[in-house]
């Protein structure tokens, strides 16, 4: 099958009346590329997809496929397969006609609409279903109707709104990769939303998180994971303990019940004396007897502990009074605690780093 | 459903509940059966008891006998058909536009469908003999701006009967047609537009089956009211168009022929349930019973 | 100033009929008794007002029993109370072709001459046995003054002339007066119509049926199209025009030709309290009441003693005045109850032929 275009979008900005949905939007996802969109309900995200679609205009900005300026074009020009949160499948037509209707469309003829669709439910597992209709199938097989009627007419690009939202977990684990399977083998440029970040770091080749319109940051998503551009992106993505303190010479941070924490991790360059906040993931902090060479050492008390089967989950607070997040893997040496135990923790100054100076 | 004298116990007390629940239905609803069987069913079998009162089939071989009422019987048909189809023509896009707007709009879009229901037929029906007179509103401005020199014949006319029948009927076709179309998920249409169809695509294949009982309830609603006008007919055909519902009036007022009069109803009544029936037999065999999301 | 002079004429009509009702009254202890009310079924609206103003209201003033008037005119209504026994009006109008055939159909109670006093009415009121009728109202030509400065139509041969007088036109969607109307148009005499040559009488309306642009069905239909010269030229019920004529509107009617019809008023076969009823009655035969009734409506009264009270102006207006009455035919009831469906019948066929 065809390889996907790349998609560009630059400068986009929407207004709904008041409220800015996108503002200044640039982006480019290459082609063959999986690139997700994410963030909370409202952060402008389907707003920016339904923009690509071509089911919005924008009010500055264009968005082209493959060097092409489609800006302007109808999304029936536009040639770009769509799975709908609700997957939008046509309740009065059978499975074979929902995933004609793209090909009938474009006057395809009969002959060829009968074997593609034949071919692309037969790449969705959906042999057989033909002459169902969609009230008649799962969920899970709506969503692959939906999913082959996308991309049954070799769309140049793919857009994924929030397809598997309705799913189960189990299933919904299931199609995330049977969705990625498909579309690395027919090299589909993909644009998936999603509020899921685990979701998204599961599916994605980049990921572009999203907040007030506003695109905060692009990367692959272990950049994303570790090395979040801001506070915000670090709470979305991932568990996290942020923490505020000034910088010291010899760079350590000193948080404001007193406790000096050594901070060496990459980010950005802060000079002492500035205001900063440090991000700590909590699967870094450990029990701090099984940290050997741990720079930063924390004593506290476990106000609350958590078995999560793969780790224990541990609330601790410091004599300081600042709350941490520390997640422990389960191994057969490690030690469990109970709430109101005291707990030293203890973390690398290499998994210490500054995501924000003021 | 698996097979098992476990599923089967379960499915006999599901169907045990099922005819509870039925009959507690039926008993919520006999009042109103008991209201439609006198009020509606006991005068219509008087109405039939009348045609043939005696045992004489004399009053129906009447209305067959000569052309005079047959005519009138197809006459009759021909204005509610087409009072039908130019409702439909007009409602479903305002109907359309009222399902799918902001609801500001819609506030205004049914003030303005409703506004006419809640005035008297007589009103309107003297409203359009202002605007289609001779020296009307229409006629007054056609002249005034030199479109035309002398004034047309608006009313009068079999044009004026339908017009004033349409705007009589045109709610009739609008809600019914308003609550299907609202049901349909907006989504489909961009679906649609998504993958390629044109408007006029989109609205032949998604809306119009999905639509197609709201159509058809609309159809069957304003096409059997309208069988049954009188006043509206007479007072803009000017007399020159004649429906069968004044020719009973006129036997039963005019002439006290009961029987006669309760033949053409008996006749008018059996026509109007076969066009029902066929009507409904068609879109049953085309519509799934359920039009629902499926999900 | 007309105000003044009928408030005046009000006043005095009122205490001679207190004065009549008086003497025609026997001895309270021989009277049946009083109900609480009388039901009158009429046609409603502004002439059951003054029917009200000009009778009623000064029976209720006498007699302590009320008046209560419902409408419309139902002949079917009419047959069906009797028939059933549950009769609800103790007097009912009825449509004035109707007289002979409710006669004959026994829906009617014989009027009490004896308490009615007819002696006076006009031969074709008096007539009636089981009918009464306290006034008369003509079928005429009416037309727009502005539309024929040189004078309009002067019989029905010039209603049917549209070279002479052109114009859209209108009649009644209904075959009565029409027939009659088109043989005078075709030169029958006026005395040598009836009983009416139907073939005749079709063949001359086909003539003027391409220039009639409404064929009216109500009553207020006429007056109205006229006013909003929608048409130029019309029949109608003469008491229609008169208050728009005196009103100074342009509009003008012309006797010749005119088909008289009784006001009809009948005591329903079996129905309660008749001699209440003949005593309301009476009181509708007095010609002074009957006088300032003529000119509140334009009908005249049809007891002969009743014109002396009419005033001069408004005489030209009203269809039992001398000159009036003697340019118009009374219509034949007779016949039309005969013939009435089958004339239904054939001007419906009429109709569909043309459409």
């Amino acid at each position: 099958m065809d390889k996907g275009a790349d998609l560009t979008v630059a400068g986009i900005h929407k207004r709904y009346g008041q409220v800015r949905a996108l503002s200044d939007v640039s982006l480019t996802v290459s082609a063959g590329e999986f690139l997700t969109i994410l963030g909370p309900s409202g952060s402008g995200k389907t707003t920016l997809l339904k923009v690509v679609a071509g089911f919005e205009t924008p009010d500055e900005g264009d968005v082209r496929v493959g060097g092409r300026d489609v800006t302007d074009l109808d999304p029936a020009q536009r040639n770009m397969g769509m799975v709908f949160q609700n997957y939008a499948l046509f309740p009065h037509l059978t499975v074979e006609r929902n995933v004609a209707f793209p090909l009938e469309m474009r006057g395809t003829p009969k002959a060829e609409i009968r074997t593609r669709v034949a071919e692309a439910l037969a790449m969705v597992e959906l042999t057989g279903f033909e002459q169902r209709l969609p009230r008649q199938l799962s969920g899970g097989q709506q969503q692959r109707v939906a999913l082959a009627r996308a991309i049954v007419f070799r769309p140049t690009l793919l857009l994924l709104d929030e397809p598997f939202g309705a799913l189960d977990r189990k299933l919904r684990e299931a199609m995330q990769l049977e969705v990625r399977r498909l579309q690395q083998r027919l090299g589909l440029t993909t644009l998936f939303i999603t509020h899921d970040q685990e979701e998204a770091l599961v599916m994605s080749d980049r990921i572009a998180v999203m907040d007030s319109g506003r695109l905060e940051q692009v990367g692959r998503p272990r950049d994303i994971y570790d090395a979040p551009a801001s506070p915000l992106v670090a709470d979305f993505v991932g568990e996290s303990n942020i923490l505020s303190g000034t910088m010291e010479a010899g760079g350590s941070v000193r948080l404001a019940d007193g406790t000096a924490i050594r901070v060496t991790g990459e980010g950005p360059a802060a000079a002492p004396g500035a205001k900063v906040r440090i991000l700590l993931r909590p699967e870094r902090l450990g029990d701090a007897g099984d940290q050997p060479g741990a720079e930063n050492q924390i004593a506290g008390t476990v106000v609350e502990a958590i078995y999560l089967g793969l780790s224990d989950k541990y609330r601790v607070r410091t004599a300081g009074g600042v709350e941490l997040l520390a997640r422990i893997g389960a191994s057969r040496t490690a030690r469990q605690y109970r709430a109101g135990e005291p707990i030293t923790v203890g973390f690398h100054a290499a998994d210490a780093r500054i995501i924000e100076v003021r | 459903m698996t097979a098992g004298t476990a599923s089967a116990g379960r499915s006999l007390r599901v169907a045990a509940t099922e005819r509870r629940a039925a009959f507690g239905a039926f008993l919520l609803t006999a009042p109103g059966l008991v209201f439609l069987g006198l009020l509606f069913a006991m005068p219509l079998i008087q109405l039939f008891a009348l045609s043939v009162e005696g045992g004489t089939t004399e009053w129906y071989a009447k209305v067959f006998a000569d052309g005079l009422y047959t005519t009138i019987f197809i006459r009759t048909f021909e204005i509610a058909l087409f009072v039908t189809v130019t409702a439909l023509l007009i409602g479903y896009p305002v109907a359309f536009f009222l399902a799918t707007t902001t609801p500001t709009w819609r506030a205004i879009g049914f003030a303005l469908v409703m506004l006419p229901f809640w005035t008297s037929v007589l009103v309107r029906t003297y409203a359009w003999m202002i605007i289609l007179g001779r020296n009307g509103i229409v006629n007054r401005f056609l002249i005034d701006y030199g479109f035309i020199e002398r004034p047309m014949t608006l009313l009068n006319t079999r044009f004026a009967v339908v017009l004033g029948m349409v705007h009589v009927m045109l709610p009739f076709m609008i809600l019914p047609l308003y609550s299907a179309i609202v049901r349909v998920d907006p989504d489909l249409a961009r679906a649609a537009r998504g993958m390629g169809a044109s408007r006029f695509q989109i609205f032949r294949r998604i809306y119009l089956p999905l639509t197609l009982h709201g159509i058809v309830a609309g159809v069957t609603l304003v096409f059997v009211v309208s069988l049954g006008f009188y006043i509206t007919p007479a007072l803009l055909g000017g007399g020159k168009v004649t429906m069968i519902a004044m020719v009973i009036e006129q036997q039963v007022r005019e002439f006290l022929a009961w029987n006669f009069a309760g033949a053409l109803s008996v006749v008018l009544l059996a026509i109007t349930l076969v066009v029902f029936w066929l009507l409904n037999h068609w879109v049953a065999r085309r519509v799934p019973p359920a039009t629902g999301q499926g999900r | 100033m007309e105000m003044n002079k009928g408030t005046r004429i009000g006043r005095r009509a009122l205490l001679a009929g207190a004065a009549v009702a008086l003497a025609a009254m026997p001895a309270a202890a021989q009277e049946p008794p009083k109900p609480r009310q009388i039901v009158i079924n009429a046609s409603g609206g502004a002439q059951a007002a003054s029917l009200r103003k000009s009778y009623w209201a000064d029976f209720e003033k006498q007699t302590g029993i009320k008046v209560v008037d419902t409408s419309p005119v139902d002949f079917g209504k009419l047959r069906a109370m009797v028939e059933s026994g549950n009769i609800a009006w103790n007097i009912t109008e009825i449509g004035g072709q109707d007289g002979y055939r409710v006669t004959q159909m026994g829906l009617a109670e014989k009027i009490d001459d004896s308490i009615v006093d007819r002696s006076k009415f006009v031969p074709a009121a008096k007539a009636m046995t089981h009918v009464f009728s306290p006034s008369s109202y003509s079928t005429v030509i009416a037309y727009r003054t502005d539309a024929f400065p040189k004078g309009g139509p002067k019989n029905w041969a010039d209603f049917w002339d549209v070279k002479k007088f052109p114009g859209p036109r209108s009649l009644r969607n209904h075959p009565v007066d029409n027939l009659e109307a088109a043989l005078m148009a075709d030169g029958v005499a006026k005395d040598k119509l009836y009983p009416l040559d139907v073939d005749r009488a079709f063949k001359k309306l086909d003539e003027i049926y391409p220039h009639i642009s409404v064929w009216w069905t109500t009553g207020q239909q006429p007056a109205q199209m006229l006013i909003d010269k929608e048409v130029v030229l019309a029949t109608g019920w003469n008491g229609r025009f008169y208050g728009l004529i005196l009103d100074k509107a342009p509009l003008a009617i012309e006797w010749e030709g005119g088909i008289l019809k009784s006001g009809s008023w009948i005591v329903p076969k079996g129905a309660k309290d008749q001699y209440w009823s003949f005593k309301l009655l009476a009181m509708m035969a007095d010609p002074e009441r009957q006088a300032i009734n003529a000119m509140r409506l334009g009908y005249s009264g049809t007891n002969t003693l009743s014109e002396q009270y009419v005033t001069a102006d408004k005489k030209p207006y009203l269809p039992l005045e001398p000159t009036n009455l003697s340019k118009q035919i009374w219509l034949d009831q007779e016949w039309w109850t005969k013939n009435g469906q089958a004339m239904a019948e054939r001007w419906n066929k009429w109709m569909l032929g043309k459409q």
